[in-house]
């Protein structure tokens, strides 16, 4: 009979998680027991030196490549790097989470969730100032998941952070404060195909761990080198595996959820998840395919061959036919996530250095649009149809040029991060052998630029109406992230020569 | 294939799990689904027993069934017994791709996993369950040990679902509570409606039928004396006794003549 | 017996539960067919854990338990909202949304 012994944990190694951790739940007691009035400024407080303070220790102890926690916590290069960009995206979308001065009513999201849109007890809530500043706990608890999803090592911990992190993804999306009935509605649809995806993965989590005998990602991968070759058993549990987290970065098929819950939710969350959770998901994809499976690489590439030529393509075409801005964003996404899927196919180390800056780059194009979406306003709200952006370039000069920038960057014109980071994953892509991919993303770029260019052709080239939304003047928050991300996107595309080194670095995967 | 006690057991548990599964997906009433997925579940948990897994049988007996499965049927209570569905799909064939679907996986998997899994070998708990002292010894050394993060994550998802809860169905209250001289009060102003008890129907009427409506003491129907329900479906049900009354009599009248 | 059949009571339930995921309209069935999906997932992760002779399996279905039970209560709490703003469970009432 054996005797327990404890797991030995590097505290400093996961020191950024136990940071935003610890924050997370200081921030479930000043919701407990602080009055109302000061919960905001303590949970703003709280959360923008969380994230700062994670981030500060993640820089200093960036050499540290360990497995941890019993084999479920592994600290390496891309670990850093996406925990970092991840924290990066969250304290820019935590301005934008916390601006109230771009809606008369308040800030973006509902002064009760509780409360029935319409009601009287709303109106009477809005009047009186409420805020509903449980958001930043979700915030933190979000960010906490995604942190861990990066860095899991086994089936298990991917499985509850993808759950950590997806809850409050759910819960925020439903708390807009404007058209509630269609926030409403997009969380409920995200909640329901999200348990479903949840479940296509841990189903094929148990069928990997039939073949296995253990779900810890480099036993798989020892499992796979030692019997007589794969089996069809662990090849549909790696596929249904994929299934699960093709669902969060909204890959065709799994894509049904993403516009509506673009379009539903408020849009900081939008930010927040458009740009964070495509790191996370893609973050653990890498590490899954890279340290499990290595041995069954050609039957996953030819799954995501066909994911990412239908998501550039069918993404791309639907853009092209949607007249709402955050819809055409969502599908953009969707076209967005088939090109790194390239990168993910290529399964080099400087594939992984690609992606990894594509996902930092994109990331922080996706912010910058929509902090810039938020600040485009009529009567009603948000003026998302893209008849009403008619003549704002002339209106607002620099709202018009800043957006132009996260056009042209998505588009991948030269000069701006959208350019280098496309370059990077194609060139990565030929390096490999995947010309044909490579030539399909091309088509899907050039279709794409198309929907890009024409916003920036409604706002420069056509004349100002008299349904011409305007443009809310915005606090320091806004201004902070839209100056942040603007700056980086066109920093990293002129001198992209940093990043790319400091990524080359990070490229290998622990075992 | 030995039929032993096990095979028995499997056969039972299996056939109603399975029932019990198509009873949830085709139910026209969700509290008839409610009730076959608590069935699939107590069976599920026999097969973990069988399956030298007792903590986990017990666990899902009692949280899963036990809370999990009457968490649904509070909700259910909540949002309405009769919410049905609307045959109407959305999308066109939604219901016959979906079936489709269900049953490509079925074969898919089944398949699959059979070619795959020929002979593996049984390998059986009895070393594991004893290498602790017992089953739930080893499932402790486990989660406090390899999945020890997986323990702490999930207490930051606890949280996160209790919160959540809190957030969408806490309504405060921005006002005081009516108190009961108030709502008093308010009963006997002016223009408030009736403040005492309202008629039961047919009160002085020839029936006591609820479609009847009370006879106020001027001769004039409380209409309002009728259930709201059979108010609202339709005026013809409410049946005027006064006029039978007078026919009665008019016959009656006649007769003498 | 052979313990394969598990896995095989395991496949068949899953994909009952899809099927009732994408045929049902009722938000809290569709709901009921995930959780019957989690607990086929366990079954498969239990049967495995005999067959393979370590007790990881039934850790994995124990922290699945816990957290499907986390999952219910966000989701309820969500249908639960909706209803109150709707009256209705349907999942395609709500059609603000096209495509």
């Amino acid at each position: 009979m054996n005797t327990f012994t404890a797991p030995e944990i590097d505290y400093v190694a996961i020191a950024p998680i136990l940071i935003v951790a610890i924050a997370a739940l200081l921030s479930v007691l000043t919701e407990t027991f602080l009055p109302r009035s000061v919960r905001r400024p303590v949970q703003m407080i709280l959360t923008l030196i969380s994230l700062i303070g994670a981030l500060i220790v993640l820089v200093i102890n960036r050499d540290i490549r360990t497995i941890t926690g019993g084999g479920a916590v592994a600290i390496d290069g891309p670990a850093l790097v996406l925990m970092g960009t991840i924290l990066i995206l969250a304290l820019l979308s935590a301005f934008l989470v916390a601006e109230r001065s771009l809606d008369s009513l308040g800030d973006s999201f509902a002064p009760s969730a509780a409360a029935l849109p319409g009601s009287v007890d709303e109106r009477e809530f809005s009047a009186r100032g409420y805020f509903q500043t449980e958001i930043w706990t979700l915030f933190l608890f979000a960010v906490l998941g995604m942190l861990a999803f990066v860095v899991a090592n086994d089936l298990l911990f991917m499985f509850v952070a993808l759950e950590v992190m997806s809850l409050p993804l759910y819960l925020m999306v439903g708390m807009a404060r404007r058209r509630r009935l269609l926030s409403q509605e997009a969380a409920l649809k995200y909640f329901v195909l999200g348990a479903f995806s949840s479940a296509f993965f841990i189903f094929g989590a148990g069928l990997v761990y039939g073949f296995a005998g253990s779900i810890s990602l480099p036993e798989i991968n020892d499992a796979l080198a030692s019997t007589a070759g794969e089996t069809l058993l662990i090849v549909i549990g790696m596929a249904m595996l994929l299934v699960g987290l093709l669902f969060k970065v909204g890959a065709v098929p799994f894509h049904q959820w993403t516009p509506d819950v673009y379009q539903g939710a408020p849009t900081p969350i939008t930010a927040f998840m458009g740009a964070t959770v495509k790191v996370a998901a893609f973050g653990a994809m890498m590490r899954l395919l890279y340290v499990a499976f290595s041995g069954i690489q050609w039957d996953w590439e030819i799954i995501l061959w066909a994911v990412s030529i239908l998501s550039m393509i069918i993404g791309s075409l639907i853009a092209l036919t949607q007249s709402d801005v955050k819809r055409m964003l969502a599908y953009s996404a969707i076209a967005q996530s088939g090109f790194i899927l390239v990168g993910v196919v290529a399964a080099s180390p400087s594939g992984i250095s690609a992606v990894m800056f594509y996902l930092i780059a994109y990331g922080l194009v996706t912010v910058g649009t929509l902090a810039v979406i938020s600040m485009v306003r009529d009567s009603t709200g948000e003026a998302t149809h893209l008849s009403k952006w008619a003549g704002l370039g002339k209106k607002s000069p620099v709202l018009g040029a800043v957006m132009a920038v996260f056009m042209l960057s998505l588009a991948g014109i030269p000069l701006t991060s959208g350019f280098v980071i496309k370059f990077s994953v194609f060139a990565a892509g030929i390096a490999e052998g995947d010309t044909w991919l490579v030539i399909a993303a091309v088509v899907a770029s050039i279709i794409a630029a198309f929907f890009y260019v024409r916003v920036i052709v409604v706002m420069f080239f056509s004349a100002p109406n008299e349904n011409t939304a305007s443009v809310a003047v915005p606090s320091i928050f806004t201004t902070i992230t839209v100056a942040a991300t603007v700056t980086a996107t066109l920093v990293l595309g002129i001198i992209p020569q940093p990043m790319i080194d400091l990524l080359t670095n990070a490229g290998i995967f622990i075992r | 294939m030995s039929i032993d006690g096990e095979l028995v057991v499997f056969i039972i548990c299996g056939g109603l799990s399975v029932i019990g599964a198509l009873g949830m997906v085709l139910s026209r009433k969700a509290v008839h689904s409610a009730l076959f997925i608590a069935m699939v579940m107590i069976n599920l948990a026999i097969l973990y027993i069988a399956n030298s897994a007792p903590f986990l049988g017990m666990v899902q007996i009692i949280v899963y069934t036990g809370a999990v499965m009457m968490l649904f049927l509070f909700v259910l209570m909540v949002v309405g017994v009769d919410s049905s569905d609307s045959l109407i799909e959305t999308i066109r064939g939604q219901r016959l791709f979906g079936i489709l679907f269900g049953v490509a996986l079925a074969i898919l998997l089944i398949g699959g996993i059979g070619s795959s899994l020929g002979d593996k070998p049984d390998i059986g708990l009895k070393a594991a369950n004893d290498e602790f002292g017992g089953n739930v010894e080893g499932i402790a050394n486990l989660i406090f040990s390899d999945y020890l993060f997986a323990f702490q994550a999930t207490a930051a998802l606890l949280i996160t679902a209790g919160l959540g809860a809190v957030i969408l169905t806490h309504r405060e209250a921005w006002k005081p509570k009516a108190s009961q001289k108030e709502l008093s009060v308010a009963r006997f102003m002016v223009g408030a409606g009736h403040p005492g008890n309202k008629p039961n129907p047919g009160v002085y009427a020839r029936h006591n039928a609820v479609n009847t409506p009370a006879i106020l003491p001027d001769g004039s129907l409380a209409l309002d004396s009728v259930p709201e329900p059979v108010r609202s479906r339709d005026d013809s049900l409410i049946v005027d006794h006064r006029a039978v009354s007078t026919v009665v009599e008019l016959v009656e009248s006649e007769d003498q003549n | 017996m052979d313990p394969i059949y598990y896995i095989y009571l395991a496949t068949l339930l899953f994909s009952i539960g899809a099927i009732g995921v994408l045929v049902r309209r009722n938000a809290i069935i569709v709901f009921m067919s995930v959780e019957l999906m989690l607990n086929a997932a366990n079954l498969v992760f239990v049967a495995f854990a005999r067959m393979n002779g370590n007790l990881d399996g039934q850790t994995v279905a124990f922290f699945v338990m816990v957290v499907a039970a986390a999952e219910v209560v966000v989701g309820l709490a969500i249908i639960v909202q909706v209803f109150r703003t709707r009256a209705s469970a349907s999942i395609d009432e709500p059609n603000l949304l096209k495509y």
